[in-house]
């Protein structure tokens, strides 16, 4: 029987003579499954989890007042108004949609790059990207006005209003992404549950959780053909997830980079975006996993070296961002463009130079801190650091959104942006929204890719008794 | 844990007609062992088997002898035709006036080609993702024959490990190598730690058939919704369409004509918006509303500039004069352009020439005729109505006469503008420019009937026409009684307004 290696081993130093195990604890096939299920099939989830739900369901229900109030009064109640049409809307929807990607990157290209420890973290990971990119629709979805012709997004066709989107606009080109990447990300997520949904199903001691799972989980048998058909699908999935997920933050960095506003009208916005993206998405992942792994018990599932690894990422994506803040100026300065060089400076030293800093010191300096390996080691460390890169992330949105609108090329409209209490409350509570959905999916669904983390686990050749 | 029963019969029902036997279900305790007799089994022949594992077991798939999967060319083709849908949509969306029964809707952009590939690109990549994304999710489910939830194995308690940490393999008894007598021992010897018979229990109560219909009925009562919302809101409508949202078709908003509203608050007293009551306000005093700053007066009036000053100004701003058309009320007659105007709006050419005849054809030639003798349809049918004492119709005038003939352009213009007699004013129908392409056209049709020019005593080429027009004063009685029902008729219909 398969086993993975004791505890007390540290699996964050390369031994160049063995790999370093990917889980530990000592846990055989059955014991990952109790490890893992044993979230869902206690009876009562831990105290934090009802107090985290109790506080996100608050937030949720402010978010959904504020959302009515906003759908009967209009979007003046918002603080956009002339020249910021873009207000903290569409800061809060490239904000989430940064965070969503994450859990495809991992899931996809740590997949094609047979990274394997990506098994242990690929489910939560997903799961963050769904509830992401659900934040994130919501606010475009909200910012069109009148909600109720949202459909208009879509090219229906209609003899009366003899009208169709206008497919040449980043605008429409966002609402293809992110519709792609929501509905691809869900089938992606959905399709590697499925294993581990059948287990659910079969473990079910209750009538409804194992007709509820049965549904789920479609029958699933675990037959070698259908593992076949299955592995092929996930790659395929994989392989067609990874160009997505580079092409989402790239079209919403088109949203800017289209356009002719100083400060958005720049090539460097796509891999800089996909860039941000990344190392937004790591920092939401730590941040939710390091108290998920204290909460559920998955010290030996999620192990260390997990956490570790994706500090490194956090460090090189944060280095790319910090590269690109400097380029951007570098930029500005050799373009010759008087507006351009003046929204840069003004960026900087001008009225939002708070906004500024906070966001270079938030994703340039603070990362660095993770170059001390006893920082990447230590959860509660990494955790602050995280909670930092996406206030920073934030404020880098909020940098591009507002400061290039508030001073666009007429000075007679220049002015000071300031939200309302409804934009602040809507973007506190889509985090009770992300959240109650996250612990939603801790309670009820597999939290850890069971059946890809026994795949990876150390095969002992035939025939050879337990020795533990 | 269930019984391994024994049942030494071949493919018929082991335990009567109730169950028929699916085959044996082997279990073993790593990967390896199931690996390894999974490659037995096909040694010795037996082909219909299937391996069940919590995790996709290496090395397998030879062992077993399945064949690679065409999941990826279903993909391919599926992509590709998201390819040349995306495609299609966007062209035949943005870049045709129409999609079958549907108007499109072609965008020009800075004059920019309706169709640009690079622009295209990020819809038509999205799409094809989409589309393959989901070729290869339900493509997999159908390959897999999923969802399945009827499955004899799952009626076996031993069968739910296969998700957990148990290694199964099961041999079909349809398997023509299947030996019921052998079987047992040989998977034994291949390493299986415990055997089970699957049998498919044919007791099973199926769907009742009506299930199935009141299933069908349901999804298609919920597609009612959507249809009716889609018909009402898709499709254009003489009566007002269904109102699910107000939207904007009630707005807080005063119309011509109507009273300025009451803004009193709370219990003040009646307070209009405005102090003149009228909810609809003229133009403020020293400006001029865009498109109407007429500094031509000539041009707008047809009087020569002087006069025309002056006239204008008693009309106040961004009016122009209007020539009183009473007989009793005789002014000084106002010193009308002779010759035509000439500006970057006018000018005297074959094409003005085309243009004034169109416009003529359309709103002159009703009344005057199209030779401008004053013997248009209107003026024929109200004639013959005269004639039959049902209507008191003046004749409209031959622009032949010789009291027209005289004219100067500018007072033409002017009875274009204003109307003159019991001809109507067109000066909101026709353009000024087109006012005056008609009066060029008129003053051709005018001279169309001079024969030859002569000197006149004071030295001067003046045109001679030989042939006056006789102006059309009566209806040929003839005519009227030729057609008498039709009149009739025609009289009968509209004389109920």
């Amino acid at each position: 029987m398969a086993t993975t290696i004791d505890e007390v081993y540290n699996n964050t130093w390369d031994d160049p003579r063995e790999r370093s195990p990917l889980i530990t604890g000592g846990l055989d096939y059955g014991q990952v499954t109790t490890t893992v299920t044993a979230i869902a099939e206690s009876p009562a989830p831990p105290r934090a989890w009802y107090v985290l739900m109790a506080i996100s369901l608050c937030l949720v229900g402010m978010l959904g007042t504020l959302l009515l109030h906003l759908i009967l009064s209009g979007v003046g109640v918002w603080g956009n108004n002339n020249p910021t049409f873009w207000g903290w809307p569409i800061v809060n929807f490239v904000f989430w949609v940064g965070i969503g990607h994450a859990g495809t990157l991992i899931s996809a290209i740590l997949f094609l790059f047979r990274q394997n420890w990506r098994t242990s973290i690929n489910r939560a990971a997903e799961a963050m990207t769904i509830f992401a990119v659900v934040c994130a629709g919501l606010f475009p979805g909200v910012h069109i006005g009148r909600v109720w012709v949202a459909y208009w997004l879509f090219p229906i066709p209609t003899e009366h209003l003899a009208m169709w989107p206008n497919f040449r606009s980043p605008l429409l080109w966002d609402v293809f992404a992110v519709g792609t990447y929501a509905t691809v990300s869900t089938l992606f997520w959905y399709m590697g549950m499925l294993p581990d949904l059948a287990t659910f199903r079969d473990r079910a001691t209750n009538k409804w959780k194992r007709m509820i799972y049965g549904i789920l989980s479609l029958g699933w048998t675990g037959s070698a053909r259908a593992w076949h058909r299955y592995e092929m699908a996930y790659t395929i999935l994989a392989a067609l997830a990874t160009p997505l997920v580079l092409s989402v933050h790239t079209i919403v960095s088109f949203d800017f980079a289209v356009s002719q506003v100083p400060g958005w009208h720049t090539t460097i916005f796509p891999p800089y975006f996909v860039a941000g993206a990344i190392f937004s998405g790591f920092a939401m992942v730590i941040t939710l996993l390091v108290p998920a792994r204290a909460l559920f018990n998955l010290q030996h599932l999620i192990t260390m070296r997990h956490l570790e690894n994706m500090c490194k990422i956090i460090v090189a994506t944060g280095l790319m961002v910090g590269f690109a803040y400097t380029i951007e100026f570098f930029v500005a300065w050799y373009s010759g463009v008087k507006t351009e060089t003046q929204t840069f400076v003004m960026r900087a030293f001008g009225p939002y130079w708070w906004a500024y800093w906070t966001m270079f010191t938030c994703n340039v300096f603070i990362p660095q801190l993770f170059w001390f390996k006893k920082v990447r080691t230590t959860p509660w460390a990494m955790v602050i650091i995280c909670i930092f890169v996406n206030i920073g992330m934030w404020f880098e949105r909020f940098v591009i959104t507002v400061t290039s609108l508030c001073r666009d090329f007429l000075p007679s409209s220049w002015w000071y942006f300031r939200p309302t209490y409804v934009d602040i409350g809507m973007f506190i509570g889509s985090f009770g929204l992300f959240m109650t959905l996250f612990l939603l999916f801790c309670r009820f669904l597999p939290v850890v890719a069971m059946a890809e983390v026994k795949s990876i686990m150390p095969h002992e050749h035939d025939h050879e008794e337990d020795h533990h | 844990m269930t019984q391994s029963t024994s049942h030494n019969s071949h493919s018929a029902p082991a335990t009567g007609p109730t169950s028929r036997l699916v085959g044996i279900l082997a279990e073993f305790s790593t990967p390896d062992q199931l690996v390894d007799a999974c490659d037995q089994a096909r040694q010795a022949g037996i082909r219909r088997m299937d391996a069940y594992s919590p995790f996709p077991v290496h090395g397998i798939d030879p062992a077993i002898g399945i064949t690679r999967t065409r999941l990826p060319f279903l993909v391919l083709a599926v992509g590709l035709s998201g390819l040349f849908v995306a495609m299609g949509l966007q062209y035949a969306v943005n870049a045709t006036d129409s999609i079958g029964p549907f108007p499109g809707y072609p965008f020009l952009i800075s004059g920019k080609p309706l169709f640009s590939l690079p622009a295209n690109i990020p819809v038509t990549f999205e799409v094809i993702v989409l589309s393959s994304a989901f070729a290869t999710f339900l493509g997999s489910l159908a390959l897999n024959g999923l969802p399945k939830f009827a499955n004899p194995l799952h009626r076996i308690p031993r069968f739910r490990k296969a998700t957990n940490n148990g290694f199964f393999l099961m041999i079909e008894a349809e398997d023509p190598n299947y030996n019921p007598r052998t079987i047992r021992n040989q998977l034994e010897q291949w390493g299986a730690q415990s055997l089970e018979e699957v049998h498919l229990d044919l007791t099973d109560h199926k769907l009742p058939s009506f299930v199935r219909m009141v299933f069908v009925l349901l999804l298609a009562v919920c597609t009612l919704p959507p249809a009716i919302l889609y018909r009402s809101l898709g499709e254009s409508n003489t009566v007002p369409r269904l109102h699910f949202n107000p939207d904007m078709d009630w707005q807080y908003k005063s119309q011509a004509q109507q009273v300025a509203p009451n803004i009193a608050v709370g219990d003040e007293e009646e307070r209009p918006m405005f102090r003149d009551l009228r909810a609809m306000r003229g133009e403020v005093a020293g400006t001029v509303i865009r498109g109407q700053l007429r500094e031509d007066r000539s041009f707008y009036t047809g009087i020569a500039s002087d006069a025309a000053g002056q006239a204008a100004n008693a009309g106040g701003p961004g009016h122009y004069v209007s020539t009183p058309n009473t007989q009793d009320e005789t002014p000084a007659e106002p010193n009308w352009l002779t010759q035509f105007p000439s500006n970057e709006k006018f000018a005297v050419d074959e094409q003005t020439m085309r243009r004034g005849k169109q416009r003529f054809d359309i709103y002159c030639a009703v009344c005057h005729g199209t030779t401008g003798e004053g013997n248009g349809m209107v003026n024929q049918r109200a004639l013959t109505l005269n004639a039959l004492g049902r209507a008191s119709w003046v004749n409209a005038k031959s622009l032949h006469d010789y009291t027209v003939v005289d004219q100067p352009v500018g007072r033409i213009y002017d009875t274009i503008t204003n109307g003159r007699g019991s001809m109507g004013p067109y000066r909101s129908q026709i353009t000024p420019e087109d006012r005056w392409a008609i009066v060029l056209y008129v003053k051709a049709l005018q001279d169309s009937l001079v024969d030859a020019v002569a000197e006149d005593e004071e030295g001067n080429w003046v045109p001679v026409r030989t042939t006056p027009p006789a102006p059309v004063t009566e209806a040929d009685p003839t005519a009227a009684d030729a057609t008498p029902t039709e009149a009739e008729t025609t009289e009968d219909s509209g004389g109920q307004n």
